[in-house]
């Protein structure tokens, strides 16, 4: 809030409401409200309904929170007047003029505004302004209204109607900053409280170095945050390079925060949401970004992606480093991406080849849960909450053979010796051989004590996957390698899920195909028939009109021949005469 | 296609009232007698004893200084725009989910009002002095003539409404009795004329905020005249007035 008062916005001024009215917010209606205005609670009517009530409050507060502030500026004061009101609502008069002076009567509008003086200042016009002030510098004096800070009752929203509370907006991105400002200006009307308020929040939001006390983190450059004892303590990153850490305090006790990551400042809420979406709607980032709501597209993508991950490997980098085996880290670190891919990609013909194998699924049923057992750190422990639903969405031996695709991918990422994963990598599609290889791979590790770390701990990590066996070692299991093959193994099983479901849907759909056409088929057969029907019929139809025409014919000539039996006709007659003339 | 029995209760009569809390009978006066002209509009209590009246017919005369000739003539029409008003008296109505436009456009000495608003006519608690009072104090409007007069004219729209209402309730009624039917279809025709479409302007859909370039429309319009500009109104609406009654004598003839 304090720094939202800074030079370059001057114009913001608090809403002050009275603290009788602390009831009020925006996104409930009070009891107060209930039982002062019950002709819209009562449900007599399709024109006084909640809904309407509350459109009607909070546009009337909005209208008077948006009114410019006065021009005169002795008169500290905004009004607003009914007449003003009732011509953008559409509603009885009356009940209009209700809803107004209760919320006038309540301080919500024209709290600072004096009605008596008003009336005054009204009648005398220009020509009593000095006396004006004069009254009102003693009603000034007169009414001193103590108020302890704002009230409560206001909470700040993000827009009347929402009933989401305001979440920290991110700070430090421009683009925001340039759209609020637009806001301002232009006329966005339940907004114009709220970005009164943030307004300047979102502008000028930088962080103090506490070496030489300027504001980094602003203009892209990152900083650096202590990990030690107090989190607020942190240096910009000239200081960081010029080693000047400040008291007590060393290089390892500083994190790097770039600026960009500060962008999105995610709730514990937030989060929790993003994964939960993330795991229902897998990859439809369009969905998962709905759901979520305060945060874009891309912020949501790119959490994901370093969120428990990026966490972990950071904690696991800083205990390899005390322990002077950094290197062989770093390279872990830098390929653990493509590893999960890998994992990805290899899975799916993993899980193919392993509904064979039945009896091997069966043994490796529960090593999912058994990985969230063996999770020390408490920041792991969410992700492998995640997993473990992950696992228990999709079906047992899918999460087996993820799990051991992931274990073997690992494996080659970590550059283990041949002859050690060799037969480990042939017999990776048979989870049976790999069970069988497992224990004499273990005896190879543990002969083999020159071999590097890591390679003893992927097996140890196969090892505890595949057989129950309480491994000895467990506890110098890096975390890294366990969450990493946890993770793969939760994103690999939960592909082949989705493969499965999709081949289902293809199948209903080939289905609905085959239905769809055979129907039409049926259809066309069916008007095939109707219209050899109807030329049947068309047919016989004309076979009568035939006949007809021949009895016709035949009578005729049967009248004819009477006729001249009878003698001459007349139309004869008259069909000889023109004859002669004709020849003529 | 019956819009009133979708909420249930506006089949119930109610008798007759003017729809506001106070049950005030606009009266109007326009009375000529020898060239000297006399022009009021106010409202009275039908429960006021009758006599009083005369009282008020002596008193305004007295304090106007107008000849006695008008005393008679004011209590006459008053007293028969009372009868005519008791004389809904008991009758049913229709009232219900019904809410109507309410136009205003009046001059009053030198303040001339054009104003445009919807009023409920269920709403038996609205209270057109207090609207009238409030305007007149939003809008700057210093004339003491003026609310009072934006009162009556409300007033008098809403008394017109309410009798049609009672015209309408008893024509449904004698449909009634012979032909069910076709009542309700009149009923709802009649009444659906006047009112505005409830469903369409409160429904769920629909915003009760008006549109932006909506605002202007039912702003309201004060205007200020000079005593030129009220000069030259007096005497159009003069020339009016006698070529309409020039018209009816020629009718009448």
């Amino acid at each position: 809030m304090e720094i939202s008062q800074s030079a370059e916005a001057p114009e913001l001024d608090l809403y002050t409401i009275p603290s009788y009215s602390n009831w009020f917010q925006w996104n409930t209606i009070h009891e107060i409200e209930r039982l002062s205005l019950r002709e819209f609670f009562d449900g007599t009517s399709v024109t006084r309904t909640p809904r309407i009530y509350k459109e009607y409050r909070d546009f009337i507060i909005t209208k008077y929170r948006e009114l410019p502030p006065p021009i005169d500026p002795y008169s500290k004061k905004r009004v607003l007047n009914f007449t003003d009101v009732r011509k953008s609502l559409v509603g009885d008069v009356s009940v209009l003029q209700k809803v107004f002076t209760f919320l006038e009567k309540w301080g919500l509008i024209n709290f600072e505004y004096d009605s008596e003086n008003e009336g005054e200042s009204g009648n005398g016009g220009e020509k009593t302004a000095p006396l004006k002030e004069e009254v009102e510098e003693e009603v000034g004096k007169e009414r001193v209204r103590v108020e302890e800070g704002a009230p409560y009752g206001v909470r700040v929203v993000a827009a009347p109607n929402s009933l989401k509370p305001v979440i920290p907006m991110p700070p430090l991105v421009e683009g925001m900053g340039q759209k609020t400002g637009g806001l301002r200006s232009g006329s966005f009307a339940g907004l114009g409280s709220y970005t009164d308020v943030y307004g300047g929040l979102l502008e000028g939001k930088g962080v103090e170095c506490g070496s030489c006390k300027e504001m980094c983190g602003s203009g892209g450059s990152g900083f650096y945050e202590c990990t030690k004892e107090d989190r607020s303590y942190i240096i910009c990153e000239k200081c960081f390079k010029e080693e000047k850490y400040g008291e007590n305090k060393g290089a390892d006790d500083f994190k790097l925060v770039d600026s960009s990551s500060l962008e999105a400042v995610w709730s514990e809420a937030e989060i929790s949401l993003l994964l939960e979406s993330v795991l229902k709607h897998g990859d439809d980032w369009e969905t998962v970004v709905e759901s979520i709501k305060t945060k874009s597209k891309r912020e949501c993508i790119s959490k994901l992606l370093q969120l428990p991950f990026g966490d972990l490997m950071i904690g696991s980098v800083r205990r390899r480093e005390s322990n002077g085996d950094a290197t062989l880290v770093q390279q872990g670190d830098d390929t653990a991406p493509t590893g999960t891919q890998e994992c990805l990609k290899t899975e799916d013909k993993d899980h193919k080849l392993n509904e064979n194998q039945q009896n091997g699924d069966a043994e490796t049923e529960d090593p999912p849960k058994k990985k969230q057992r063996s999770t020390p750190s408490p920041g792991a422990s969410s992700l492998l909450k995640q997993v473990s639903h992950i696992c228990g969405v999709v079906g047992p031996h899918i999460t087996a053979s993820a799990g051991e695709a992931a274990i073997s991918a690992l494996c080659f990422e970590n550059q283990c010796p041949r002859e050690l994963f060799d037969d480990d990598d042939d017999d990776n599609d048979d989870a049976e051989a790999v069970k069988e290889s497992e224990p004499s791979s273990l005896n190879n590790t543990e002969q083999q004590s020159a071999q590097p770390a890591d390679n003893s701990d992927s097996v140890k990590i196969l090892s505890e996957t595949e057989s129950k066996s309480a491994s000895p070692h467990k506890n110098v299991i890096p975390q890294t390698l366990r969450t990493r093959a946890a993770t793969a193994t939760a994103l690999g099983a939960a592909a082949a899920h989705a493969k499965i479901l999709a081949d289902q849907e293809e199948r209903e759909m080939e289905q609905l195909i085959a239905t769809i056409i055979e129907s039409q088929l049926k259809k066309m057969h069916e008007k095939g028939k109707y219209l050899a029907e109807l030329k049947q019929m068309m047919d016989s139809q004309h076979k009568q009109m035939e006949e007809v025409e021949e009895s016709l014919i035949l009578e005729r000539i049967d009248l004819l021949q009477r006729l001249f039996n009878a003698g001459l006709s007349r139309s004869k007659d008259l069909l000889a005469e023109p004859q002669p003339a004709g020849t003529t | 296609m019956r819009p009133h029995t979708a909420w249930g209760f506006s089949k119930i009569p109610v008798k007759f009232k003017i729809p506001t809390s106070d049950n005030l009978v606009p009266i109007r006066l326009d009375i000529e007698i020898d060239g000297q002209k006399f022009k009021d509009a106010f409202t009275w209590n039908p429960s006021d004893p009758d006599s009083e009246i005369v009282m008020f017919a002596k008193r305004t005369v007295k304090d106007l200084k107008l000849p006695p000739a008008f005393v008679t003539q004011i209590a006459q029409s008053i007293q028969s725009q009372l009868t005519e008003f008791r004389s809904y008296d008991g009758q049913d109505m229709y009232t219900g989910e019904r809410v109507v436009p309410i136009k205003l456009d009046l001059r009053v000495n030198h303040t001339l009002i054009k104003d445009h608003f919807l009023w409920d006519l269920n709403n038996f608690e609205s209270d057109p002095e207090e609207f009238a009072r409030s305007f007149c104090k939003d809008m700057g409007i210093e004339d003491p003539e003026v609310a009072p007069a934006v009162a009556v004219a409300i007033r008098e729209q809403l008394y017109e409404i309410a009798v049609q209402s009672v015209a309408s309730a008893r024509e449904s009624r004698m449909n009634k009795k012979y032909h069910r039917k076709v009542s309700e279809h009149v009923t709802s025709s009649k009444s659906g004329g006047l009112a505005v479409d409830l469903n369409k302007l409160f429904g769920n859909k629909a915003s009760v905020v008006r549109k932006r370039k909506d605002w202007d429309v039912y702003e309201p319009i004060v205007d200020f005249l000079s005593n030129e500009e009220v000069d030259a109104l007096e005497a159009k609406e003069e020339k009016k007035a006698r070529s309409n009654s020039s018209k009816l004598s020629l009718l009448s003839a």
